[in-house]
């Protein structure tokens, strides 16, 4: 059988690439959430079932 | 730490595979790509038990760090099975004269990697982390159930794929060095594996305070 290193070569440059790449969106990502501010989420309002209705005392 | 330990141990595995470990008999050097393509699919087998564990956990307790383990587990579980299908296909094309055929191993792997896209995507989809994690849980334990059926499927159907070489007792031995660079690129891979999800998991919770 011939030696195909053209085949074993490419195997393990695709594995080199696949490998290596999703390390490399590791450490961007990584990067990326050291620097994004924290964003605090907006307390949870309870919801108006009706229209707010107003009040008495307050009119003139 | 572990990333040294995984750089050394992928530098030993791969001075083995390509220069310690001598030319197959029957194949040749072709035969060289088992060190790439056994490893990849031994930790993708890993990282989706992983994954099923993981979201078992989650569903019971709704721990955050269990979700966090899966997430980042399923990402390399992805990668690691896709590079064991390219690599296997590129050691088909010169040993059966294809690139693919939809034999049983091939199509339960090529199942097993489109599942944990879509774990990934829908993850993506959901605007809710709780219900995101909840439904990705379910998907990543239906998702497991094909885990048995890929290592099976050489030996439950007749397929063109060669049965393992390894953990049979019926196997015929193996060449020591060939079994020993074998379970150094094994080794290599897990190790890999395993600063994949740390670091992985990490993001995640960065990414869950950044937001809270």
């Amino acid at each position: 059988m011939p030696d195909n290193w053209g085949f074993v070569l490419a195997a393990y440059a695709i594995g080199a690439l696949v490998l290596g790449g999703y390390w490399r969106r590791l450490r961007r990502r990584e990067r990326q959430a050291r620097q994004r501010p924290a964003i605090r989420r907006a307390p949870a309002r309870p919801a108006l079932s009706t229209h707010p209705r107003p009040d008495p005392g307050a009119r003139p | 730490m572990l990333g040294w330990l995984t750089v050394t141990g992928l530098a030993a595995g791969l001075i083995m595979g390509l220069g310690v470990a001598p030319r197959e008999v029957t194949q040749g050097n072709v035969q060289r790509i088992m060190y790439v393509h056994v490893p990849a699919a031994w930790v993708a087998y890993l990282a989706f038990g992983v994954v099923l564990v993981a979201s078992i956990v989650y569903l019971a307790t709704r721990a955050r760090a269990a979700d966090r383990l899966a997430h980042a587990s399923a990402e390399a579980g992805v990668v690691f099975t896709g590079l064991a299908i390219v690599a296997g296909s590129i050691w088909g094309k010169p040993t059966w004269g294809t690139w693919w055929t939809w034999d049983a191993r091939l199509t339960t792997t090529a199942i097993l990697f489109v599942i944990y896209l879509g774990y990934l995507l829908l993850r993506g989809m959901v605007d809710d982390p709780d219900r995101a994690a909840r439904y990705a849980a379910v998907v990543g334990i239906i998702g497991a159930l094909d885990i048995p059926l890929v290592h099976f499927s050489v030996l439950w159907w007749r397929t063109l794929h060669q049965p393992p070489s390894v953990g049979r007792p019926q196997a015929s031995a193996m060449d020591p060095i060939i079994l020993t660079t074998l379970l150094v690129n094994v080794a290599a891979f897990t190790l890999l594996y395993l600063y994949f999800v740390v670091r992985g998991a990490r993001i995640l919770r960065r990414q869950e305070e950044a937001v809270a």
